[in-house]
């Protein structure tokens, strides 16, 4: 077990690496750093010497590996705006974006399985017919415009939920969190319904077709020949087998929970990452933007990694083929 | 007979499909005597497996058993066939490797067979199920193993102790050594019918090879399109077939004897009638060699408990 763990970890430093490489030529290629710094006033003298300090004169494969051994400690250098460090502005936001992209995944998670496995259950019910349809408005409408009406409906005219912002957060270390306050938790569920409700249906249609796969499977016919109640049958014997799709895929989607976080963000001015990183993108400045890119990057390979870990711990087939080398 | 275990009277098979309603069978009627192993062969689509469906109430929608009833120890059981799932019939399926659930131990699969149908202590269970695997000649210490680790053959024994665990009295084996090595065949019957045997457990064992019905079976039935043809004693059936194309499934049964030897194999021409496209009147009449006019407009019902075939009526009225 510890050998596959070790051979998917240097797998994915190889993967961060390229990451890396790709958010250092954006630094580096997209515009001039110099001329984002100084402006049109600096002469050429100044430019020279913040060129130098920079290091922008150094080979070019000397400054891929200072931003790497740069980014290993933490240091992405310095917003244009406001000249804070990179680092302690992802830090105060990070909190808010992971807490929104849990409460989602989990919110999507949960309910997706459950609707999977209710309508496959049930196929051609009434009710599971009823969800089936509802769950296409979740596919087709976009993620703005579901967030605007839940404002509407729930901000605006019932005045029940806050229509923006994290309500009062509480400070753990550096850690800041919603979780523990009522308006915390109040302004936490628009903004996670809006997050979480594409990838629900999608984790939902999954789980449905999975199952309903596996259910023709002999071995849950076998089940059910043995005399196993329903009830076995579908959760001691289908469900484990539905779930090891299902779980990649919910995994992968953690990843574009946290990326699609950006548009969910602006619509409820949550403060989080993306909306750092929708400020960012409007002044061009370049050092957060390459750091949120990083950030995405590893948060994806991490996912990834735990999702391929989870997939062993369910399949024993997967486990022992690893452990022969064949993986 | 008062031996019967097992009754089925006149059940239809029907599939409603957009070309209307097919029935996959057709009228069938048989039984299953206490401690006696009935084989049901014909070709792929006769409806074999399918009546081994019906009795467990397995078919799968659109199918469903439209008419007739299933009798079990004097109880009726077609409405509510669970009931009588794993502890009173159980069931085999053809492909061993599907047939396990892949992701739970061998040990978790039969613990909870058994606890299912027995009032007893986990504990218990795992020293039954141990207990199982051994009479299957598989080492218990291997309880804990997953279903892939096993080859074929071990995973049809597996299998086997899975369908016996909760004590049947009678076991529907649904082609059980088809997938198998032809080497690990005859292995995996006479394991089931030894076990079977010391029980007195019932099996109804489907297959199309004829080689099988006359090693294995006490009687056996024949089906052509979803009907019953003929029934009998197998070495009545085997030695005097009555029904056409019985006559012609033994003779096309290669044998390894001298006499036989540089002769070609017997073919019935010709293939089964498909579900939407069945002639009138016997479902044979198009391939038989004695077809009569009769048996072009009238479906024949099994004539002297034997054979549904116009040709024994002729006989009889001639006696």
């Amino acid at each position: 077990m510890l050998i596959i763990i070790l051979r998917r970890l240097g797998q994915s430093i190889l993967v961060l690496f390229l990451v890396a490489l790709i958010s250092f030529l954006i630094f580096r290629f997209v515009g001039n750093p110099v001329d984002n710094l100084m402006g049109q006033e600096a002469t050429l003298a100044q430019r020279a010497a913040l060129e130098e300090a920079l290091g922008l004169n150094d080979a070019l494969y000397k400054q891929y590996f200072d931003f790497v051994w740069r980014a290993i400690h933490f240091d992405f250098g310095n917003s244009y705006r406001g000249a804070l460090p990179v680092a302690e502005l992802i830090a105060s936001r990070l909190p808010a974006t992971l807490e929104l992209a849990l409460t989602s995944a989990l919110f999507a998670m949960v309910f997706g399985v459950i609707t999977g496995i209710y309508t496959a259950i049930k196929r051609g019910g009434f009710i599971a017919n009823l969800i089936l349809s509802t769950s296409l408005i979740g596919v087709s409408l976009p993620t703005f415009l579901i967030g605007v009406l839940l404002i509407w409906l729930f901000a605006v005219e019932l005045r029940w939920l806050p229509s923006f912002g994290r309500g009062e957060v509480v400070t753990l270390g550096w850690w800041t969190t919603g979780f523990l306050t009522v308006s915390g938790l109040k302004s936490l569920i628009l903004p996670s319904i809006t997050l979480g409700l594409y990838q629900l249906t999608l984790i939902m249609r999954l789980t449905r077709s999975e199952m309903l796969e596996v259910l023709r499977q002999d071995y849950v016919r076998f089940a059910k020949a043995l005399g196993l109640s329903n009830r076995q049958v579908h959760f001691n014997h289908a469900l484990p087998n539905t779930l090891v799709p299902v779980i990649t895929i919910a995994g992968l989607q953690l990843g574009s929970i946290v990326a699609f976080a950006i548009i969910t963000e602006s619509v409820f001015q949550w403060p989080g990452v993306g909306l750092l990183f929708i400020n960012a993108v409007y002044f061009v400045d370049i050092p957060v933007m390459s750091a949120y890119l990083l950030l995405v990057g590893v948060l994806f390979v991490f996912i990834n990694l735990l999702v391929d870990l989870l997939y062993l711990a369910i399949d024993p087939r997967l486990r022992d083929s690893q452990l022969n080398g064949e993986g | 007979m008062s031996e019967n275990l097992l009754e089925i009277k006149n059940i239809d098979v029907t599939f409603k499909t957009r070309h209307g309603i097919l029935k996959a069978i057709d009228n069938l009627s048989l039984s299953v005597n206490k401690g006696e192993i009935l084989g049901l062969v014909g070709e792929s689509g006769a409806g074999k497996s399918m009546t081994g469906a019906a009795i467990l109430g397995l078919i799968d929608p659109p199918g469903r058993l439209s008419s007739g009833q299933i009798w079990y120890k004097g109880q009726r059981i077609d409405q509510a066939p669970e009931t009588i799932r794993g502890h009173e019939i159980s069931m085999i399926f053809q492909d061993p490797l599907v047939s396990l659930n892949p992701l739970r131990r061998i040990g978790d699969q039969l613990v909870e067979t058994i606890l299912t149908h027995m009032p007893i202590t986990k504990y218990e269970a795992i020293e039954r199920a141990r207990k199982g695997l051994e009479e299957v000649g598989i080492d218990p210490e291997r309880i804990n193993a997953y279903p892939h680790t096993f080859s074929g053959g071990m995973r049809q024994r597996v299998v086997i102790a899975l369908a016996l665990a909760p004590e049947p009295a009678l076991i529907i084996a649904d082609e059980p050594t088809t997938a198998l090595d032809v080497s690990v065949q005859a292995q995996i019957l006479d394991l089931l019918k030894r076990l079977c045997r010391e029980r007195g457990t019932s099996i109804i064992l489907v297959t199309h090879d004829m080689g099988v019905i006359a090693e294995t079976t006490d009687r056996v039935g024949v089906l052509y399109a979803g009907r019953l043809a003929e029934i009998g004693d197998t070495r009545d059936i085997l030695t005097n077939p009555k029904h056409p194309y019985t006559k012609g499934l033994v003779a096309s049964t290669p044998r390894i004897d001298a006499s036989s030897f540089d002769k070609t194999l017997y073919q019935i021409s010709g293939s089964m009638p498909k579900l939407d496209a069945m002639p009138c009147g016997c479902a044979f009449h198009p391939r038989c060699e004695f077809v009569l006019d009769k048996c072009r407009s009238d479906i024949p019902s099994i004539i002297a408990n034997r054979a549904a075939c116009w040709l024994l009526d002729k006989e009889e009225s001639l006696l």
